[in-house]
């Protein structure tokens, strides 16, 4: 860990990603406006000292519509990690684990998923459901997983090997033992880094989706729709489409230097 | 290599009965049956619609004799027609009941897309194989560190808002390139020349767009590959030979550097025509992504479920080219050494 810090990069990732989740965690202490308060007199207000971010075409406070669509966009991106870790984790441990036909049908699987283009299917998926946040989530999470299951799966199988887990084995440690306890524990440098890296593309399809209107539907506001209702006004009002694409360029940004530097510390290739 | 082709061939039916599985699956995602669901989107779903979707897809039989229809479907690659007013076939063309030939949307709108990802592969190439050399080349000088800049913006930028701004800068505040469409309304009246540079004009900004993230991916790509292979035995060896650093870094090191970019283009298919979808809306382009969107909007399920089956055969087709390729140029694979 101490390695990842001492990259400045990392350290750059860790600063960017810590002050968005401040300013989104304290969104109603320091959102000037109420992000929903609509008000016809102050529409379309370029940036001033009153609006830091202007306004837009319903004289809605911008600054405070991304402090709050920071909640959204974020919260988006962290369940829809996680969702895709769990199941990666567990897919990938199985095959791992038990390799054989479980793991033939499981790496299948993930052939499978990778060959349709993902955002063909949750687009698909989106047109027969409601695009609603919760499904976002599940969506993006049910069709990122196969990158994670591939990692634990190449962990698990290495470590499967090693001397550590045979002398469990000897020990009597069933098998949910030896894959929680043992295999679970020594691949987590791998998870956390793609986890970390999986945060900045599902923000980045999130807001992709909210763009095209798909995603997370108005008023709840999410940096994706705030651009979405910049494109309307692009001739007249650019830091409505401005700042958004701004915040969503620094939050991945962010992940990605944080996940690079983790990965690069952590690689034991590079530091023998 | 006959043996390898066979090997490869046969692993794709799990692979395609696997794509017809899933794409069963989310036709029956919707809650009660994608009938109601039309009708509760669209109020003007008309009692006639409606039963062509339960005929369509036979939705009054067993879920079995359904998944029998669906795999036919699939094998005669016969989608159907779409549900626009047009009603027109959603792969190949058909003669209706006049006699008159009718386009498929697919047929159409797939050679669009496939110029811009081709045009923006040849980009990528040229653009980040030498980005990609000059940064191994100088690790960690200052050409590398801009590089790396450049890569980690390149990745971390939503494309779409890149699009917007190049659209509005380049476009409306200056007008120097057009930004919708593939051709601008005089487009028939133009010599031929002009017309080639009517499209050209009209292509550069969604081939940029399309080629960003690959762009970025490539050249840090690159820039690994040959720091791997610069530290082989045999480029010391090479090197020892007293070989020009020319010789060795073109010949020696890039060439084999190059190997593993073939099965990075094979798997990027699927992100370059899922990535059309927002580039062609945005620009009205009419290629697979903006059909692909339209339909979405308008619940055009037969034309949803064709160009996901579509995408998905075209993404095995481009990774088994990619893995012939591949044993073609690596002796290696095809005598079956290493995989």
């Amino acid at each position: 860990m101490k390695r990842a810090f001492a990259n400045p990069l990392a350290r750059l990732g860790l600063a960017l990603i810590a002050s968005i989740l401040l300013l989104a965690l304290l969104a109603p202490v320091i959102a000037p406006y109420d992000p929903d308060a609509i008000n016809v007199k102050s529409i379309l207000l370029p940036p001033s000292a009153e609006h830091w971010m202007g306004t837009d075409g319903l004289g809605r406070d911008v600054f405070s519509r991304m402090l709050f669509g920071a909640r959204i966009s974020l919260l988006v991106g962290f369940v829809a990690v996680g969702i895709a870790t769990v199941i990666g984790v567990v897919l990938g441990a199985f095959a791992g684990f038990y390799r054989g036909w479980v793991d033939i049908i499981i790496m299948r699987l993930v052939d499978v998923m990778l060959s349709i283009p993902t955002f063909f299917l949750i687009l698909a998926v989106i047109a027969f459901l409601d695009p609603s946040i919760w499904n976002i989530m599940v969506v993006i999470g049910l069709t990122s997983w196969m990158g994670v299951a591939r990692l634990v799966r190449a962990e698990f199988l290495s470590l499967r090997e090693r001397e550590f887990v045979l002398s469990a084995q000897t020990l009597g440690a069933s098998e949910v033992r030896l894959i929680f306890r043992h295999l679970l524990p020594n691949s987590l440098t791998p998870i956390i880094v793609s986890f970390v890296l999986g945060v900045a593309s599902a923000v980045l399809l999130e807001s992709g989706l909210s763009f095209l209107g798909l995603g997370v539907q108005p008023p709840q506001a999410s940096w994706g729709n705030i651009l979405t209702d910049g494109k309307e006004y692009i001739q007249f009002a650019w830091w409505l489409s401005f700042f958004p694409g701004l915040a969503i360029l620094l939050t991945v940004l962010g992940y990605n230097l944080l996940g690079e530097g983790l990965r690069d510390a952590l690689d034991p290739r590079k530091h023998p | 290599m006959t043996r390898y082709l066979l090997k490869r061939l046969f692993w794709m039916v799990p692979l395609l009965i696997g794509i017809s599985l899933i794409s069963f699956f989310i036709m029956h995602l919707a809650p009660g049956d994608i009938t109601t669901t039309e009708a509760g989107f669209n109020p003007k779903a008309s009692e006639e619609s409606r039963q062509k979707l339960r005929k369509l897809y036979h939705l009054d039989e067993p879920i079995l004799v359904q998944y029998g229809y669906w795999l036919k479907r699939m094998a005669t690659l016969d989608f159907g027609t779409s549900f626009a007013s047009h009603q027109r076939p959603v792969f190949w063309e058909r003669r209706d009941a006049q006699g008159n030939v009718q386009k498929g949307l697919i047929q159409e709108a797939l050679p669009v897309t496939l110029l811009i990802n081709v045009l923006s592969l040849v980009l990528i190439f040229v653009v980040a194989l030498p980005l990609g050399v000059i940064a191994a080349l100088h690790q960690n000088g200052p050409p590398d560190r801009i590089i790396t800049l450049f890569v980690f913006v390149g990745f971390a930028i939503p494309g779409f808002w890149l699009a917007l701004m190049l659209m509005y800068w380049l476009g409306v505040v200056h007008g120097w390139l057009p930004i919708s469409g593939l051709h601008s309304l005089d487009h028939d009246k133009l010599g031929g020349l002009a017309q080639l540079v009517d499209t050209a004009r009209h292509l550069v900004l969604p081939v940029f767009i399309s080629a960003l993230g690959g762009l970025a991916g490539i050249s840090l790509f690159v820039k690994n590959g040959m720091l791997d292979v610069l530290r082989q035995d045999y480029i010391t060896t090479a090197r020892a030979k007293g070989l020009p650093e020319k010789t060795v870094v073109y010949r020696h090191a890039l060439r084999n550097a190059l190997l593993p970019l073939i099965t990075l283009l094979g798997l990027s298919i699927p992100g370059l025509i899922g990535g059309s979808v927002i580039a062609e809306s945005l620009f009205a382009i009419p290629g697979m992504g903006k059909l692909f969107y339209d339909a979405v909007l308008m619940r055009d399920f037969p034309v949803i479920m064709g160009i996901l089956t579509i995408g998905a055969v075209l993404t095995l087709i481009g990774n088994l080219l990619a893995d012939i390729a591949y044993a073609w140029a690596d002796p290696r694979v095809r005598r079956g050494v290493v995989h």
